[in-house]
């Protein structure tokens, strides 16, 4: 099981915080989000290491998918 | 030139004398607006003096672009010789005042001199008064802005002082509408100097542009494209409050006075725990994605949160209520104290209680004792007083090794992002131009999206192209970053309105370099002729960072490490034209124009 974790308006757009997937087989990021999900300004971290939409995610990955902030 | 009023009005509070002076289109050409009108007069106008003297002058200082009919136009910078840091200080504000002070005639407005009994101004057109504020003097800036628009008018701009700016609390600011603040570095204290409540503003002029059709379409699009980004939704509903889940995800939330990076409560202050008491927006004129969310307190009483104030009352105190944490935002606003390093000194004074270094028993989240500090410090009383100096400051007094978890920079403490794994933002704290302000150039998002654990150059050279057109052209132009930055407005809709507004081209890249690297090295040479001690290590931030590594969440274990921070450093140097000591060459002045500027720094400093 992966779990992705969404921040801010993210969770928005993927109808959830946290969404937990059984993947068969690893995965393109991209194959697994909604699309079309954004892939500007938006920091994806699968287990803690920084990657993108094109990254592979296998069954025990831990994904958190973020917006860049600026800051108060 | 177009899009400038044209004039700086001058007030000496001590001959009680008003007199309007023209600025130059050398001056709009060179340094712009705002900062650069600001650190311009400073360095021209302002040497080697005491802060609270009455040589000292508070600068109220817009740009070409403030007052504008166009998306975030509603800000100033006001600033002064920090008496917080002996530094260049300054901070900028959203409010009214800022339209009414262009519509009034004027890009600055100048206090100089001293007041002997308590005044405010009075600025309608070229209409000047001095008026008496005995009454006003000791009330909080809620209850004065209250009596000022009976007085005088709604919708009029109001710059006000509280109890903090009238004891001389060192990190005293402006405040204006009730929860609008500007001044960290103590301007608020400069003002109370000088014996000046208020300075309230009515404009009913025109600011001259060269095509105003043209902006209006611009301003038309512009507006609606804010609407329509994706992001837009949620940031009306949370604005910068989404900053503490990202924050405590990321192990930057600072806590127990940045001594954790994450909070076991942070669920409690987040913007979803904001969602659910908020009621109502506030924010800065001309804008549409006002980012003031009004609660009501513990007390019942309305207060504007945002994530500075909220990470630095709230977690950093180990406060674990968001109505009580509104309550210390709401006495700081109305005391007129700066949230951030009220933040940080409160949480200096509970770590040196913990740590048996001070008599007096204040626990983390002891909610009743930290409202009494709070009202301690603006009377300067007990502990209170220690702490109204800054943490600098306090640290000196409590002793050992206290300065190690003093969180500041040049004397300005640090903001609400933890940077035990954050190398950049460390050094973008370290050499921001007032001290640890992340205004200049937030570089953590994108420190995070890249590789957070590296000391690379490439991070320095981001960190500069940052700080060119956030803490260069955008706080000269005084025009808000957070469309740019949160919401993807891009920045090539400056060029256009620069171009509807002057009549002249304006090169982005070519204005970053140039201006935002003069008003840079202006500041830079500003503090080293202030501070004939100035070297290398006021460009560190605390050996907290470097030496205590958080004990909680994904990143415990892990600190900043000394002698790659250094290198980083070093290239920063290199990169900006500076010596090894931070202090600009001759040569780098030069080629920015500021020739003469060489000559006068070393004399003094020498």
């Amino acid at each position: 099981m992966a779990e992705f974790r969404f921040l801010g308006y993210l969770s928005e757009i993927a109808g959830a915080q946290i969404r937990q997937i059984p993947l068969e087989k690893p995965t393109r990021l991209r194959d697994i989000l909604a699309p079309p999900f954004p892939e500007k300004n938006i920091i994806f971290l699968i287990d803690q290491k920084v990657g993108n939409l094109d990254s592979i995610i296998e069954d025990n990955n831990s994904v958190v998918i973020m917006p860049i902030l600026s800051g108060g | 030139m177009k899009g400038y009023s044209g004039g700086l009005l001058r007030i000496n509070l001590s001959e009680r004398k008003v007199s309007r002076e023209d600025i130059s289109e050398e001056m709009q050409l060179d340094f712009l607006g705002g900062r650069g009108f600001a650190v311009k007069l400073l360095w021209d106008e302002v040497r080697r003096v005491d802060p609270f003297s009455e040589e000292n002058k508070v600068i109220f200082s817009t740009g070409p672009l403030t007052g504008q009919a166009i998306p975030n136009s509603g800000k100033m910078v006001i600033a002064s010789k920090s008496p917080l840091t002996g530094g260049y200080g300054d901070g900028n504000i959203g409010t009214m005042a800022s339209l009414h002070l262009r519509k009034a005639g004027y890009d600055v407005l100048v206090i100089e001199g001293k007041s002997e009994e308590p005044c405010y101004l009075i600025i309608e057109d070229d209409k000047v008064s001095i008026l008496n504020a005995q009454t006003l003097w000791g009330k909080s800036t809620f209850e004065v802005q209250d009596i000022l628009e009976e007085k005088h008018g709604k919708n009029i701009g109001i710059l006000l002082i509280g109890k903090g700016g009238e004891n001389l609390v060192r990190f005293a600011t402006v405040i204006s509408q009730k929860g609008r603040a500007g001044g960290r570095p103590g301007i608020g204290a400069v003002i109370g100097s000088k014996k000046l409540k208020a300075v309230v503003i009515k404009g009913s002029g025109t600011i001259p542009n060269f095509d105003n059709n043209k902006l209006k379409e611009l301003a038309k699009k512009g507006y609606s494209e804010i609407k329509e980004k994706k992001s837009y939704d949620f940031w009306i509903r949370q604005g910068t409050m989404q900053a503490v889940d990202w924050c405590n995800e990321n192990a930057c939330l600072p806590t127990y006075n940045f001594r954790e990076g994450v909070f076991d409560f942070y669920k409690e202050l987040n913007g979803e725990t904001l969602e659910r008491i908020k009621i109502g927006r506030r924010g800065c004129p001309m804008c549409n994605m006002q980012c003031g969310n009004i609660v009501n307190d513990w007390n019942n009483r309305p207060s504007e949160l945002d994530y500075e104030n909220v990470g630095m009352l709230g977690s950093n105190l180990g406060m674990k209520d968001l109505r009580q944490v509104a309550v210390l935002n709401r006495m700081a606003d109305e005391l007129g104290l700066d949230t951030i390093s009220l933040g940080s000194c409160l949480g200096f004074a509970m770590e040196a209680s913990e740590r048996g270094l001070i008599p007096e028993k204040i626990g983390w989240g002891d909610f009743q004792k930290i409202q009494n500090l709070i009202v301690d410090t603006a009377n300067q009383e007990g502990l209170g007083k220690v702490i109204s100096q800054g943490v600098r400051a306090a640290s000196e007094v409590v002793g050992k090794d206290s300065y190690r978890w003093a969180m500041h920079v040049k004397g300005l403490e640090i903001s609400a992002y933890n940077c035990h794994v954050n190398p950049a933002m460390a050094l973008s704290y370290a050499t921001c131009p007032v001290g640890a302000a992340h205004k200049d150039a937030w570089i953590i998002g994108w420190e995070i999206s890249t590789d957070r654990f590296s000391y690379g150059k490439e991070k320095v050279e981001k960190l500069i192209e940052l700080q060119r057109v956030r803490g260069g052209i955008l706080e000269c132009l005084t025009i808000c970053r957070l469309p740019f930055v949160e919401l993807d407005f891009g920045y090539h809709k400056i060029p256009e309105y620069m171009e509807a507004i002057t009549g002249n081209r304006f090169d982005w890249d070519d204005s970053c370099k140039k201006i935002g690297d003069r008003v840079y090295n202006l500041i830079r040479c500003y503090w080293i002729r202030e501070n004939s001690q100035f070297n290398r290590k006021w460009d560190y931030p605390p050996d907290r960072w470097f030496d205590e590594p958080q004990s909680q969440g994904k990143l415990k274990g892990i600190t900043l490490d000394r002698e790659k921070y250094n290198q980083m450093l070093s290239w920063y140097y290199e990169l900006r034209g500076w010596n090894q000591n931070g202090i600009p060459t001759e040569e780098t002045l030069i080629n920015i124009g500021l020739r003469k500027v060489f000559q006068e720094m070393m004399n003094q400093n020498g």
